[in-house]
Formats: structure tokens, sequence, C-alpha cells
């Protein structure tokens, strides 16, 4: 059993590289350990904190990966059962009617919320005119009221409660031509890598309510596609 | 649209091993299904057939990323997830025997209390403690040779 002053004997004795090389290995296993702590326990830590622990230095990056490619071992070796494929395929056929009903409802409800809003202005336009008419205002004098009334609310809004609400539906429309629309109006332009990527179609429910990185971030849900924003340009790969 | 024939017998061909992927990248059954289920959702609206299986497979793993980088930090961690994105990813069948080398190295080459201590944190998800408590060992000891378990498996797979 080596005692306290033979390994103090032993340290002085190191070269400063081997002192080095001992230290680092301690502050590695501490970091190590720290991980392990942590991952017993995530609660007990924020983001950021978990962050740090794991990347501390390479080692413990390392280890992180490295227990995350054992547990995909573990999960490997315990799934090797056999599936029920005919099970499967019914439950398939199941989300795949029920998507296609929700679908068709969804194209009914739009088409009348487009007559009632067609219909309202409809009914707008007439009922300002029918005021006007009763007042008495000479003829000139109301299209020139009515041109201030339109004048006066202002073009956003007009676009917004008519147009930009809804959400826009492209259905198997190639990406070249989507996207550019989709772009003018986040007000970036938009870079094909390549060309087969242009040609892709998709079923994509655009809503313009929603931020650009969220569109891009739906728009990545799609295997085949990675979209990438830097400043006011969005790369297509 | 693609032939519902067609679909059907892509589905029956490949729904195994797609569902093992997404299970063995997510850890759980229902998303698994979910991500597996979207591919041929997308699949039946196209009309052309994906160009290989292997295709079918690479949209999955990708599928299942996507889903993982959505995930919260805390929920990556807990279910052991990448917590940065994936590069140089190997190609699918690579990445299994890859697995399957991890799982035959532990079963077959690595020592007790090494082996029991991987199982119990890698298959059944129990803390450290729990481990420790489970065979009898001090906390202090368990983490070290869970440490030990990890640099085993590191210094195996740099030889190979």
């Amino acid at each position: 059993m080596e005692t306290t002053k033979e390994r103090e004997q032993n340290q002085t004795n190191l070269s400063s590289v081997e002192r080095k090389e001992v230290r680092h290995s301690q502050m590695t296993n501490e970091n190590i350990r720290e991980l392990l702590e942590m991952l017993d326990n995530p609660d007990a830590y924020t983001d950021q904190e978990i962050q740090d622990i794991i990347n501390r230095d390479e080692d413990t990056c390392d280890t992180y990966s490295l227990m995350v490619e054992a547990k995909r071992s573990s999960r490997h070796r315990q799934n090797r059962k056999s599936v029920d494929v005919d099970a499967a395929w019914q439950r398939f056929n199941q989300k795949r009617q029920s998507k296609q009903h929700g679908f068709d409802w969804m194209k009914i409800a739009v088409f009348f919320i487009g007559a009632l809003l067609v219909s309202g202005i409809t009914f707008a336009a007439i009922h300002i005119i029918r005021q006007y008419q009763r007042t008495g205002v000479p003829q000139n004098d109301i299209t020139e009221n009515v041109t201030q009334t339109t004048t006066t609310i202002p073009v956003d809004t007009l676009t917004k409660d008519t147009v930009t609400v809804q959400p826009v539906i492209y259905d198997n429309i190639p990406l070249e031509k989507m996207l550019p629309e989709i772009a003018v109006h986040y007000n970036v332009k938009v870079v094909f890598v390549n060309n087969e990527s242009r040609q892709l179609r998709f079923r994509f429910v655009w809503n313009p309510q929603q931020g650009i990185d969220q569109v891009i971030s739906d728009l990545n849900q799609f295997e085949r596609l990675t979209i990438t924003r830097k400043d006011n340009q969005i790369t297509v790969e | 649209m693609l032939e519902q024939r067609i679909l059907e017998d892509l589905f029956r061909r490949n729904y195994s091993e797609m569902n093992h992927l997404a299970m063995v990248l997510l850890g759980d059954d229902k998303e698994a299904e979910d991500v597996v289920q979207d591919i041929f959702l997308r699949v039946a609206d196209s009309d052309i057939p994906p160009k290989n299986d292997t295709y079918l497979l690479s949209a999955v793993r990708n599928a299942c990323l996507n889903r993982i980088r959505q995930m919260k930090l805390h929920d990556k961690v807990k279910g052991l997830m990448p917590i940065e994105d994936e590069v140089d990813l190997q190609p699918i069948d690579k990445q299994f025997e890859w697995l399957d080398d991890i799982a035959a190295y532990v079963d077959g080459q690595m020592d007790e209390p090494h082996r029991s201590i991987f199982h119990l944190r890698f298959d059944e998800d129990l803390t450290v403690s729990e481990i420790a408590r489970r065979l009898g060992l001090n906390p202090n000891t368990s983490y070290k040779y869970l440490m030990q378990s990890i640099q085993k498996i590191k210094h195996h797979l740099e030889k190979h």
C-alpha cells in the first residue's frame, strides 16, 4: 500500500509533462462523473448547465456520444421481435382514410369561408352605397366619399383580412413555383443548389401568419428537402 | 397517386425494418410507427414509387433526426439522444453493424460487474444509485465501473 509520503515523493519525481497528464486525466474523470450525475437527474439542471457539462471537453463530449450509441445498441438488441405487419397495414389504411376525410372537410370549410367572405364584402358594399343614396348626397360626391372610405383603410389591413390570413394550400406544386411565392411574402431570396430539388412536389399548407423560420422548419419535415436561411436568403439543397 | 397494389407491396416488404430503425433512433413504439406511417402517406400521394428500399430507410432516419432536433434538451438527454445534429452519417447497414458490434462486445467480452452495470444502465434505464442498490455496491464504485464500461467500449471500437 502506497503511503502519502511515498505518493508525494512519486509525484515530485514525475516530470512536468507527466504531471500535466495526471492532472488532465483527473479532470477528465471529474467531468465524466459530472456528466453521469447530470444524466441521472437532468431536471435538476438548466439547459445551459446541461450544454456546458456535455461540451466541457472533448472526452466528455465523446463519452456522451458513446452513451447515445450504447443506448441505440440496447434498443437494437431488445427490439428484434417480429412485427405484425398485417395489423400495421390496417392501422396505416385507417390513418390514410381519416386523413383523406379530414382533407375533404377542410376543402368544404375553405369553400364556405370563401363564399361567406365574398358575400359579406358584397353586402357591405351595397349597404354603403345605399346609405349614401338615402342621405341624398349628389352622385359625384358619393363617388368621392366611397373612394375616400376605401383608401382610408390601410392596404395591410385589407390584405390581412381578406387574403393573407387564410392558409394557402399548395397541392402537388413544384417547389420552384411554390417557394418563390412564399419568399416574396417574407422579402427573402431563394437559391436552389441543385435542379433536382426544383421539381419536388408536396402537399404543403402555408400559413402566412407564421414566421419564416417556422415555415422553413415545417418544410424541412419533408425528408428529401433541406432548407436553410441566412439573413435574406433561403438556400434549398 | 400510387397504385394500391404497389403501395401494399412496398409496405409489407419494408415496414418491419423501417419500424425497427425508427424505434432504435427514437426509443418509442408509438412515435416510431407514426414516422413510418407518415412516410408511407407521402409515398401513397406521389405518382412514382421510391427508387429503392434504401431510400425508404434513409427517409426514416431523416424523419427521426428531424423529430429529435425538435425535442427539448431535457427530453433529449433523458432519452440519450444526440444533442447536436449528427454529421458524417454512416450508411444504415453499417450503423446496424456498429450497434451489433457493441452488443456483441458487451455480452461476449466485457467482465462482471461491468456487463451487469452496462445492462442495468442502458437496458433498464436505472440511475447509478439504483444500480448500486441493486448490486449491493457503493455508489462511488458504481460510477467508477460505469465509466470503465464506457471506456472499454470506446477502446474496443477504436481498435476496429
